[in-house]
Formats: C-alpha cells, sequence, structure tokens
C-alpha cells in the first residue's frame, strides 16, 4: 500500500489470472469504499463492480490465459472511490453484448457483468491500451450516489 | 457457498448459504440442482434468505438451472431473495422470470 497522497490512499494489486482471487479484489474493492467514505451496502455494491470488471479482464481480456496478470489500482479520497483494471489480452468490444434485459435475453445464461457494473458504481470507462490490453476505469463518488440513489 | 436439502412432500427444498459466484457457489448450485432432477425432482425451491449475494456468474446459474427445470417439465422458484439478491433480481429483471416467495408454506402450495 502507498500513501504518498495526503488526501487519499492508493493501492496496487497484479493478480495472476486466477478466479480464485476475485475474493481478494472484492475485498480490497470493500475496504477502499470504506475508505472513501462509503457505507457497508454501497461498498459492497463497489465490490460487485469490481468482481465484474475482473472477471472480464481474466476471461474476456487475458482469455483465460494463466500466464498472463490483471493489474488493479485503487485511489481512495474523500468521498469519491476510483479503480482500473487493466489486463493482457488483444482487447474486447465491451459494447458487442446484447442488453439482458432485453424480453428475448431473459433467459440468457451470460452477459450481465457490464450491466452489474454500470448500476453499482456511477462511471464505467473502457480504453484500448496503445501497447496491450483493456483499461476499466471506475469510479463512485458519494455526492453522485447522495444524488441519484 | 453450502447447500443442503430438504426434501417435503413434492418439493425439494435448497437451502443456500454464502455468495452465489464464479467458480464457488455457481458450480455447487448446478450441480444440486442437477442431482435433484436426475433423481426424478421435478419441483425445486431454491431458499435464497442466506445468500449474501450473486454475481453475474450465479445469476447465469439460475437462470440455467430454471432451463434445465423447464426442459423437464419442471420448476424452479425462488424463497425470500435477501436484500442484496432481491436488488440483483429487479436490476436484471429476472423477477419476471421466476416465482418468488416470502412465506415458505404459500411456495411449497404453489407446485
Amino acid at each position: 500500500m502507498r500513501n504518498s497522497d495526503p488526501h487519499g490512499v492508493s493501492v496496487r494489486l497484479v493478480l495472476p489470472n486466477e478466479l480464485r482471487l476475485l475474493d481478494v479484489v472484492h475485498a480490497a474493492s470493500e475496504k477502499m469504499a470504506e475508505i472513501a467514505g462509503f457505507d457497508e451496502d454501497a461498498a459492497l455494491n463497489v465490490g460487485l463492480a469490481m468482481r465484474e470488471a475482473v472477471i472480464n479482464a481474466m476471461i474476456h481480456g487475458n482469455g483465460r490465459d494463466p500466464a498472463r496478470k490483471v493489474l488493479v489500482t485503487f485511489v481512495a479520497r474523500p468521498s469519491r472511490f476510483q479503480a482500473k483494471v487493466v489486463d493482457e489480452g488483444a482487447g474486447f468490444d465491451p459494447a458487442q453484448g446484447m442488453d439482458p434485459t432485453a424480453p428475448p435475453n431473459l433467459l440468457s445464461t451470460s452477459g450481465r457483468g457490464l450491466l452489474l457494473m454500470r448500476a453499482f458504481v456511477d462511471e464505467v470507462r473502457f480504453r484500448r491500451r496503445r501497447s496491450r490490453g483493456m483499461e476499466v476505469t471506475l469510479v463512485k463518488s458519494r455526492a453522485a450516489a447522495s444524488t441519484t440513489s | 457457498m453450502k447447500a443442503s436439502i430438504r426434501s417435503i412432500g413434492k418439493v425439494a427444498v435448497l437451502d443456500l448459504s454464502g455468495k452465489i459466484t464464479i467458480g464457488e457457489g455457481d458450480v455447487v448450485l448446478r450441480e444440486k440442482v442437477i442431482e435433484l432432477l436426475e433423481g426424478g425432482q421435478r419441483n425445486i425451491l431454491l431458499n435464497l434468505e442466506k445468500v449474501g449475494y450473486m454475481d453475474s456468474a450465479g445469476i447465469g446459474e439460475l437462470v440455467a438451472c430454471y432451463k434445465r427445470a423447464k426442459e423437464k417439465a419442471g420448476s424452479v422458484k425462488l424463497l425470500n431473495p435477501s436484500g442484496k439478491v432481491f436488488d440483483l433480481l429487479q436490476l436484471t429483471k429476472l423477477e419476471e422470470i421466476f416465482e418468488t416467495f416470502k412465506d415458505e408454506k404459500e411456495a411449497l402450495v404453489s407446485f
């Protein structure tokens, strides 16, 4: 953990591409959200959104390749949680998926990750990196939370 | 996630506790429901009262269980989804698909 920013806390995790490590990400996300001042329910939402971002990175980004890694960086500032999730894959199209809440898709057994991410944090941004992989940024701010929910 | 089965009349109640997430709870749920269906059970009530949350894979597995039961002319219904699980069912609009009950007796007689 680095704490060079007097107004925030930064944490960086380098994860082997193993789904069993999702609980590590979830726990770290909840703790960082708590440090940013979110209540228990909002922190759980952040943890759930981060799970989905890392699932995407491990499965769609890294293609389940055990040799690849996922880099997660968190910054917790008063009233603001931000995280970036970066994979080492060839990139994927986040907009490619169907709307899982449309009636013909309700019985689909996959494709709800992005819906959950967007529901549980205020901002989700995807960026294809020039070097390699996708970078997903998730932001949740208490100001936004108090006006939207 | 932990799962145990109670047989009440013609219904199998699957009591779940923990979280239904990728590679863990979703696998347990899949195995238990397949075991019930292969054993001839057609009426399955998933008790979600002690499930704290699900991820997208867990939600997908709930749908898969629903479809598996339908294929065998059976049904999967839900009992007491907790706060976050209820929120997820609403968000994904799966509350429109699943019959959901707060009272176990009421759920049992619905089959």
